[in-house]
């Protein structure tokens, strides 16, 4: 191991009714990949963004390449060689891809933007990360992952040898981590010291080399990867041992409740069939771009169809909108939770009574407060969504508890079908078994449930079957209990060369 | 990679689209109302056109520099009101034409700082910011002569120096062409330049398009605002320059609603009222569309009420034409999981 080229001691930095973090004390060396881990809101986001410069630290000492800071800002923190690669990717999507490379400092000659020489540094950092991409194009028309490459590019363009990449693989695809990784190793190779925050932990055997564990802004411990067990990772960042990490609850299959026939929409939703029985949970396995969340926005009916029936208790229902679908009583939890889940500007309450209002306002429109406050009560007391009050805004909260909100939306209407996309993206491990808890609850209830997810020891543990996409078709189907990683990801890459055609293209 | 001509280079430029349909819709346009009137094409027709198209022009420029940082500056028109109050008003008492000048800029400058500072530092709504400002600025146009329209500003410094001043805005002619026009025409190659090729420029469209991926790369938000502001201010200070040339006195609504002339030259030349997007080429073709449609409207005698209505539409199809585009792009590239 190299020299320590960060420190960072006793720590203290506070919001307004909330301590983030508390004597929080982070090291790191040239040449390794440290790994930060901690559930969300343990305060690692918060503790890269004072090493990054965008907050400023109350306490404590702040180190890095042998200078003391008492004061940085996010220019000097670039200066001092650190650079952060957001988990919910910076730029301007407006903007080229060299125009974004060289934001805020522009190559000049005389009063006049060089952009010929600009254009040319950003092809050969391009060029270095091995990506083919041009510096000419605009970054909105890029995938997630090459933009990502773009701001690993930019990193090494302003020489940084501090990289801070937070939650770097959530929107990858399997090649493209492999890739990722890859381009991690060559930086730590060349002395780079890289932070690294996942909630991936199956991910860190691949590259970390040591580990940083936080829980509620305190430091909990750090030693080195090999040194530590996932169990006891586990149990250092929520606190306690995790028994079973996927609860399973056993229940009688019923009838078959929702049947989707030959449902075909845009080249990734094609001849899709599956049926969901009462009591089970189906798992939605599959690579990245393999239509899963397509179907689920197809069969809600937010895209159009071109063909297909759907069935709901053996009676054939028309879906033309989500309307339709929520009328109908099936309910999709959409895969961006900010985005497309909630109204974030609203409060609690607002949310969960939106798609009820027909409940709550009956045929006058005027909103019944009582019904609408018991309505909600009940849905807050059923799924223990943690909040002081109704009135708080949906975006207040965690990412588990936006989560629960979302389902309380669909439950309060005797929902018969619940679909959700990616449920446990993005949130810490114990608020992600109370998702599956959710989902369990959901099944003894009698309600089908399926669940689209790109983790797949989650899919193994928590459903009962799994059907497995690649490229638009269902290529599979297994059962919970006897699916291996293997056997799925076989069939979730049918149709690797036709893949690996097409990612070329773009 | 694919490779592309120059044509096609140009065409590559986000935005370019919307200025070639700015543009050769001003030519249909033209062409369709000469056809109608052939007056329209009379030299002394078309000098009209470019004196006119001026001040659309230079508000359009203004108002494109704010809408590309993803704000709106509604104080334009009060400014330009302000403007030409002060400055006629300053010349009736007797100011030397040149420091009323300067000092009427001052004060138009003043009121783009404030319009920055609550927009940039504040975080003010720019909706709700420069609505106040649109309302101090116009209360001071009407203070600074007492409430009244000015005398003409010959009774103040001279009838040479007064016609010295109406003619260099606005009566003048060089090479032909009314000075008006060349004024705009040197205000819009510097900031065109200002844009295209310098880092304030290129600042402009980040915070536009990303205010905080703009901060985190070390852009000063609250100077790149505050200089467009700025350019939005100067622009209305000249406009309101030349509508007291134009009028050899201080009219106290003069360039009421300018704001709004600014955002449809912009809108229709292509430049994104979201911000982040859009080029003064377009806001020039823009400011063209507006002004032939106007002249062209006017020279085939159409009522008013008709003239309003025509334009409306115009803006909203340029907008919608826009965003269908868009629309057609994103189905083509959708790729997600």
């Amino acid at each position: 191991m190299g020299e320590k080229i960060v420190s960072m001691e006793h720590i203290t930095k506070e919001f307004p009714g909330v301590k983030a973090l508390d004597d929080v004390h982070f090291e790191l060396e040239a040449g390794e990949v440290m790994a930060l881990l901690g559930e969300n809101g343990a305060g690692k986001s918060t503790l890269v963004k004072i090493l990054s410069g965008v907050y400023t630290l109350d306490h404590g000492s702040l180190n890095i390449f042998g200078k003391d800071y008492k004061t940085l800002t996010p220019n000097m923190a670039r200066e001092a060689g650190v650079a952060i690669i957001h988990q919910e990717l910076n730029m301007c999507r407006d903007l080229t891809v060299c125009q974004n490379m060289y934001l805020g400092r522009e190559m000049k000659s005389g009063f006049v933007l060089n952009n010929a020489k600009m254009e040319k540094e950003a092809r050969k950092y391009l060029d270095e990360l091995g990506v083919d991409i041009d510096p000419r194009q605009v970054v909105g028309d890029l995938p997630v992952s090459k933009q990502q490459m773009i701001e690993i590019a930019k990193a090494l363009s302003i020489n940084a040898k501090i990289l801070i990449m937070d939650e770097p693989t959530s929107a990858l695809t399997s090649r493209e981590i492999e890739e990722l990784f890859q381009i991690i190793h060559r930086l730590k190779n060349q002395g780079c010291g890289i932070v690294y925050i996942s909630h991936r932990l199956e991910e860190l055997a691949h590259i970390a080399d040591r580990v940083t564990i936080m829980r509620d802004g305190r430091f909990i411990t750090q030693g080195n990867y090999a040194d530590f067990t996932m169990d006891e990772i586990i149990a250092n960042m929520v606190g306690r041992e995790i028994k079973e990490k996927f609860p399973k609850v056993v229940c009688p299959r019923g009838e078959k409740v929702f049947e989707v026939k030959d449902l075909n929409a845009g080249r990734l939703v094609r001849d899709i069939s599956f049926s969901l029985y009462a009591g089970e949970i189906v798992g939605v396995a599959g690579l990245m771009g393999a239509g899963r969340t397509e179907t689920t926005r197809a069969i809600f009916g937010v895209d159009p169809k071109q063909s297909g029936q759907i069935f709901l208790d053996g009676k054939e229902i028309t879906i033309n909108g989500p309307m339709d679908a929520i009328r109908a009583g099936v309910v999709l939890a959409p895969e961006d939770r900010k985005k497309d889940g909630l109204c974030t500007k609203l409060s609690i309450r607002q949310n969960i009574a939106l798609p009820n209002l027909d409940v709550i306002g009956g045929k006058s429109g005027i909103i019944n407060k009582k019904t609408e406050n018991d309505m909600c009560d009940k849905a807050v007391r059923e799924l223990a969504i943690k909040t002081p009050n109704l009135e708080v805004d949906a975006a207040t909260l965690s990412g588990g508890n936006q989560q629960k909100v979302v389902v309380a939306k669909w439950l309060a209407r005797n929902s018969r079908v619940v679909i959700f996309d990616e449920p446990t993206r993005g949130i810490d491990v114990g608020a992600k078994v109370e998702i599956y808890h959710l989902m369990n609850q959901l099944k003894q209830q009698g309600i089908a449930v399926m669940f689209v997810s790109s983790e797949m020891p989650e899919v193994m543990g928590v459903a009962d079957r799994i059907i497995v996409m690649c490229d638009g078709r269902i290529t599979g189907e297994l059962k919970g209990g006897e699916a291996t990683q293997e056997e799925i990801l076989r069939l979730a890459t049918s149709f690797e060369n036709k893949m690996a055609r097409e990612d070329e293209e773009d | 990679m694919k490779k592309k001509g120059a044509f096609g280079r140009l065409l590559a430029i986000k935005g370019a689209g919307s200025v070639l349909t700015a543009f050769i819709g001003l030519i249909v346009i033209y062409v369709a109302f000469g056809i109608m009137n052939p007056k329209v094409f009379s030299i002394m027709n078309i000098q009209n056109l470019l004196r006119s198209m001026s001040k659309y022009l230079l508000i359009g420029i203004g108002q494109s520099f704010v809408m590309i940082t993803g704000n709106i500056d509604l104080s334009i028109g009060s400014v330009v009101g302000m403007s030409a109050m002060t400055s006629a008003t300053l010349m009736t008492r007797g100011v030397n034409p040149f420091l009323a000048i300067l000092l009427t800029i001052l004060c138009g400058l003043i009121v783009g700082v404030v319009n920055g500072f609550l927009v940039g530092k504040f975080k003010l709504p720019p909706f709700i910011a420069t609505l106040g400002t649109m309302f101090v600025a116009r209360g001071i146009g009407y203070i600074v002569n007492g409430n009244r329209n000015t005398d003409n500003i010959a009774s103040g410094i001279g009838k040479e120096a007064g016609d010295a001043f109406q003619n260099f805005f606005y009566y003048g002619k060089f090479a032909g062409v009314f000075n008006t026009f060349w004024i705009a025409l040197v205000i819009f190659l510097v900031f065109f330049f200002l844009l295209a090729k310098t880092r304030t420029g290129r600042h402009i469209y980040a915070i536009g398009s990303n205010v905080d991926a703009a901060r985190l790369s070390g852009v000063d938000v609250i100077l790149t605002t505050t200089k467009a502001y700025l350019v939005s201010a100067f622009c209305s200070v000249v406009v309101g320059l030349i509508l007291a040339a134009q009028a050899g006195m201080g009219n106290m609504d003069a360039g009421n609603t300018y704001e709004m002339y600014g955002v449809a030259a912009g809108v229709i030349g292509g430049v994104s009222p979201l911000g982040g997007s859009g080029i003064l080429l377009g806001t020039f073709a823009g400011a063209g569309v507006w002004q032939i449609l106007e002249n062209g409207l006017n020279m085939v005698h159409a009522q008013v009420g008709i003239q309003r209505i025509v334009i409306g539409v115009i803006v909203v199809m340029a907008v919608l034409l826009d965003v269908v585009m868009r629309t057609n792009d994103k189905k083509g590239f959708k790729k997600k999981s």
